[in-house]
């Protein structure tokens, strides 16, 4: 009766299957990581938008490469994102305010939502005007 | 006495329970290494390559940002070292300490003059006394994203640099002055691959807007991978040599199976492709070699890594050779899946060869074995099609002479030439539809055929009754294996290739040469891929239509040919090498061998002249 509890073939057999479950496991990971690397740099999050005195008091200027729009008025400068909140779409200016092509959503001129479905307002973005007169936009 | 409930494996008593959970609770601990361990690569390879800093992290006084570089290593200084000092030196004056200054579309936007005095930023002494730093982020700086535009190879920028820097004595610099800035530069916009040293072989190829987040080393785990393939092999070696009996059945008389397969009454998928049992005589080492067996491997091997390529490959002309660095270099295990694409494709090729020389030499191509021999024939010319449109994928210099010359082949078939010629390259002349061509066939059109041919392979083989043996009533032994067995074997067969090709992989890596471009060619490196080599030896002979078309062609007519025209083995000799009935068919194929041989070691011998 001393036969050992897990005969050897068993044994072997479960060796092996744990080691092909543990190359399984490590092949994943390894597809993953394989698949997770970005080729693209990421998105800048800063934008120079050259000399202040280029943008006009009471002008709307729409800065395409981020995209938003930026506001000069009496309080200064302000900008706005063009990315609809509802599912990323840019919106278009327009006089009265900012309109998605995508599905109808329309955005008053501060970004605040007047026509579903969007719910929530255009992203307010910082612009800093630096003491030598140049404008950088952040887009966090 | 034992008792049958004891001795059978379905029923184990509670203490094996006991042994299993210690043996699970020890595969946990072993997971649980791993992942520490693989946690710990990452970390390390993402953790910050030793660079020399140029000043500390803002805040800082101007002094200490124009303060002489701390080296990583100065008594040994590196290339990023040197380069440090350079830019510090040189560069720094009008570029910034951190890249952040002056370059051509700086000036392009904000009018500036060549030297920045006339709007008093600097003054016409050195450092540290002359100069007020650029402010951090200008636009179109020689650091930080959106920048160098007009550059998309290191190599681009260091020709730029070496002509044109510094602005008041260009050219100045030596090379490996130019290189070891190149270098800081691409370090400062962070896309310089960890541990690589720029030289002129291989920065054609390093780009330079390609942000490096973790470099990679993907030796940790090809040593892993090589490590569990080997335990793989010998716990299946260690089953094989434990009590088993391989012979199932003899003279149609079943022996009483020790094979477990009783709690599964229907096979799986994988054994259910084999028949139940097969003369023993069929899977015979030394008979079959395992060159099919294997060869079905590569072929998958080849088709799950070159699937994953395809994440990343480009086919753009001045893209691939960049996108193929890429996967080589900086895409986690890119550099093992290219590795085994190429030592794959190559290793299919010799396998194919081999497996061509023991159907001929055994006699096995004769009918009804003819349609599959057929079969496997044009599976080879397939292999050899996808082989040369991989290989022109590279499209860097070290393909661009096999590119030429494969392509200008078609052009001297008569008639037909120029016509084959544009349908192959999609033009009049090389370029991205040509590129683009050979991405389509080798990815998608030959694979397609490839698999079909395979599938279609494998399934002649059974239809036809299996590998090549004797009938039954002639058969010496009437032992038979089942498939279990059978399947083993394949198993163990492709776990000993697996590891070859890893290894491989780790010490020789695939080749990559700088990108093709119109103006750099290699005069240096001239040879075709080494399974073409006969070919090219054969074009130096002369008339290109009859060595290179022709010749070919005869050699496949004459091995299509094999089954019709020469004395065939009688039914008793199959199942042996070099059955009397064949001789002719044997010594033809070992003149053709020889041939093929002899002109390929003739192509890698260093000539005359």
């Amino acid at each position: 009766m001393n036969k050992p509890n897990l005969p050897r073939r068993d044994f072997l057999k479960l060796t092996l299957d744990s080691l092909l479950a543990f190359g399984g496991l490590l092949g994943i990971a390894g597809l993953i990581r394989f698949l997770s690397y970005k080729t693209e740099p990421p998105q800048p999050t800063e934008f120079d938008l050259g000399l202040a005195e280029n943008y006009a008091l009471d002008s709307k200027t729409v800065l395409p490469q981020v995209p938003a729009v930026l506001i000069h008025n009496d309080s200064g400068f302000t900008a706005l994102s063009l990315i609809c909140t509802h599912l990323g779409c840019t919106v278009k200016v327009q006089p009265a305010g900012f309109a998605c092509p995508c599905h109808g959503s329309q955005f008053n001129s501060n970004g605040y939502p007047v026509k579903g479905p969007a719910t929530v307002s255009l992203k307010k973005l910082r612009v800093e005007h630096t003491s030598d007169g140049k404008l950088t936009l952040y887009m966090k | 006495m034992k008792s049958p409930l004891s001795n059978s494996p379905k029923a184990l008593p509670s203490q094996s329970g006991m042994a299993r959970g210690l043996f699970f609770v020890c595969l946990g601990a072993m997971f649980i290494l791993a992942g520490w361990w693989a946690y710990g690569t990452v970390k390390t390879a993402t953790s910050p390559q030793a660079t020399p800093t140029m000043a500390p992290a803002a805040p800082a006084s101007n002094a200490a940002r124009l303060a002489r570089p701390v080296l990583s290593s100065p008594q040994n200084p590196t290339q990023l070292d040197q380069g440090a000092l350079v830019y510090w030196g040189v560069c720094m004056a009008c570029h910034g300490d951190r890249g952040q200054g002056l370059t051509n579309e700086w000036r392009a936007v904000y009018g500036e003059d060549q030297n920045c005095w006339t709007s008093k930023c600097h003054t016409a002494n050195h450092p540290p006394d002359g100069f007020i730093i650029p402010r951090d982020n200008l636009a179109h700086a020689v650091a930080g994203a959106g920048n160098l535009t007009n550059y998309t190879t290191a190599q681009q920028l260091y020709d730029y640099i070496v002509v044109t820097m510094p602005w008041w004595k260009p050219g100045s610099l030596t090379p490996d002055r130019a290189w070891a800035v190149t270098a800081y530069i691409l370090k400062l916009n962070k896309s310089l691959p960890q541990g690589v040293v720029l030289n002129a072989s291989d920065a054609s190829a390093i780009p330079v807007h390609q942000l490096v987040a973790a470099s990679q080393n993907d030796q940790a785990g090809e040593i892993v991978l090589a490590a569990l393939l080997l335990l793989v092999a010998s716990v299946m070696i260690l089953q094989t040599i434990s009590k088993r009996k391989a012979v199932v059945a003899v003279s149609g008389q079943a022996i009483p199976q020790t094979e477990p397969a009783a709690p599964r009454s229907r096979p799986n998928f994988l054994l259910h492709l084999h028949p139940p049992t097969i003369p023993a005589a069929q899977a015979r080492w030394s008979y079959t070699l395992g060159t099919g067996g294997l060869a079905i491997f590569l072929f998958l091997v080849l088709l799950v890594t070159g699937i994953l390529e395809m994440f990343y490959y480009i086919p753009q002309p001045d893209q691939a050779t960049i996108s193929i660095q890429t996967i080589a270099r900086l895409v986690p295990y890119g550099g093992l899946i290219r590795n085994l694409h190429y030592w794959g494709a190559q290793a299919l090729v010799l396998v194919l060869f081999i497996h061509v020389l023991r159907i001929s030499w055994t006699g096995a191509y004769k009918k009804p074995r003819r349609f599959n021999y057929l079969l496997g024939l044009a599976l080879l010319v397939l292999t050899l099609a996808l082989d040369f449109t991989g290989y022109i994928l590279r499209w860097d210099q070290g393909t661009s002479w096999a590119l030429v010359v494969g392509t200008n082949l078609i052009k001297t078939i008569p008639g037909l030439g120029n016509q084959l010629y544009e349908f192959m390259v999609g033009g009049v002349q090389l370029g991205s539809a040509a590129l683009i061509r050979f991405y389509s066939w080798h990815t998608f059109g030959l694979t397609l055929a490839m698999l079909a041919g395979v599938i279609w392979h494998i399934f002649r083989i059974r239809r036809d009754g299996g590998i090549a043996v004797p009938p039954a009533a002639l058969r010496r032994s009437e032992e038979r294996i089942s498939r279990v067995e059978l399947v083993r074997r394949e198993m163990l067969l492709m776990t000993g290739a697996a590891i070859l090709l890893v290894l491989l992989s780790i010490f020789w890596p695939a080749p990559i040469t700088p990108p093709l471009t119109n103006t750099s060619v290699d005069l240096t490196n001239a040879r075709a891929p080494w399974f073409f080599l006969w070919v090219q030896q054969l074009l130096k002979f002369g008339n290109p239509f009859l060595l290179g078309i022709v010749v070919p062609l005869v050699i496949l007519a004459i091995l299509v040919l094999i089954p019709y025209v020469f004395p065939k083995p009688a039914d008793s000799e199959l199942g042996r090498w070099f059955p009397k009935g064949g001789r002719m068919v044997q010594i033809l194929i070992a003149i053709l061998t020889l041939l093929l041989i002899g002109l390929t070691i003739w192509a890698i011998l260093p000539g005359p002249g």
